[in-house]
């Protein structure tokens, strides 16, 4: 396992993955897409309001998935019409470009060599531009939320975690949480440094 | 350098002027996912803050659980929440007096 550095000359974040790793990383990245498609962010939650059921332009309420609520927090607490119009704005842009970075994620995989079924002893070199770290970025933190939100990660339990037996699905969860994180941390670092 | 000319101003409407520049503010939240180097270049990364300032923000958003991060009309405001969305990290906004 490695993570990110800077390449000296071009600036670009540079990693190998093994097949293994930019399998699962492109696995990730097709369920966040999958997960963003569902429950559609123009769906109408059944309402009998008029105004409502007239009104295609966006989602006003907060979705029921827990993971979507969190990746489309509402911006106004006390404000329920304001975070309805909020909502109602920007929430089929945001799904749209969480959606479009982790499509990215796998276009890069791909074009960097990652075939459709990757055998053993391949490595997968990739170089990211700023813009592109910057996107994978992003989508690490989405797939990370998405993670944390389904396992029930809390502030400071990393030692409840860490204690599971390893053949506890959840455990090996969280290492693929943990590995995610690595690779957030050390893309920051190649591109801050 | 010229002094500026008087110019005649209508009397002002106080309740007028302080609904308009009452500002807004960003606030981002706790959460225990985003790692603190990701947070701080967020920071500096959109808002243009230097090292320091966004390292500031992000410890207050750690110890304290929440740190108002930027401060201006509400329309601003609501560029900048969407902003913080599309970076992952949790963000509300509400004026800037409200406690």
């Amino acid at each position: 396992m490695s993570g990110f550095t800077r390449h000296r000359k071009s600036g670009a974040a540079v990693t190998t993955f093994t097949a293994f790793e930019a399998d699962l990383l492109r696995s990730l990245a097709a369920q966040l897409i999958e997960l963003l498609r569902n429950e559609s962010a123009t769906e109408q939650i059944a309402s009998d309001e008029l105004e409502d059921m007239l009104d295609f332009t966006g989602p006003t309420r907060e979705p029921e998935d827990p993971v979507l609520a969190r990746l489309f927090p509402t911006a106004y607490p006390e404000d329920e019409e304001a975070s309805a119009e909020f909502r109602r704005y920007t929430e089929s842009d945001l799904r749209n470009g969480k959606a479009a970075g982790a499509a990215m994620i796998i276009d890069t995989l791909e074009e960097a060599g990652l075939p459709a079924e990757p055998e053993d002893g391949l490595f997968i070199d990739v170089e990211l531009d700023q813009a592109t770290a910057i996107t994978w970025m992003r989508s690490f933190t989405d797939m990370r939320l998405a993670i944390a939100t389904r396992l029930g990660i809390e502030e400071g339990d990393e030692d409840f975690w860490y204690a599971l037996p390893d053949d506890d699905p959840r455990a090996q969860v969280h290492d693929i949480y943990d590995w995610v994180g690595y690779l957030q941390e050390t893309l920051v670092h190649a591109l801050a440094s | 350098m010229s002094a500026p000319s008087p110019v005649e101003l209508d009397e002002p409407v106080t309740d007028d002027i302080t609904q308009l520049s009452t500002p807004w503010v960003t606030i981002v939240w706790n959460d225990p996912v985003n790692l603190m180097s990701y947070v701080t270049f967020v920071f500096q990364q959109y808002f243009g803050y230097a090292r320091n300032k966004a390292e500031k923000l992000m410890l207050e958003v750690h110890h304290d659980g929440r740190s108002v991060v930027s401060t201006g009309s509400r329309e601003e405001m609501e560029r900048d929440v969407q902003a913080m969305h599309e970076y992952g990290l949790w963000a509300t906004m509400q004026k800037a007096d409200t406690p």
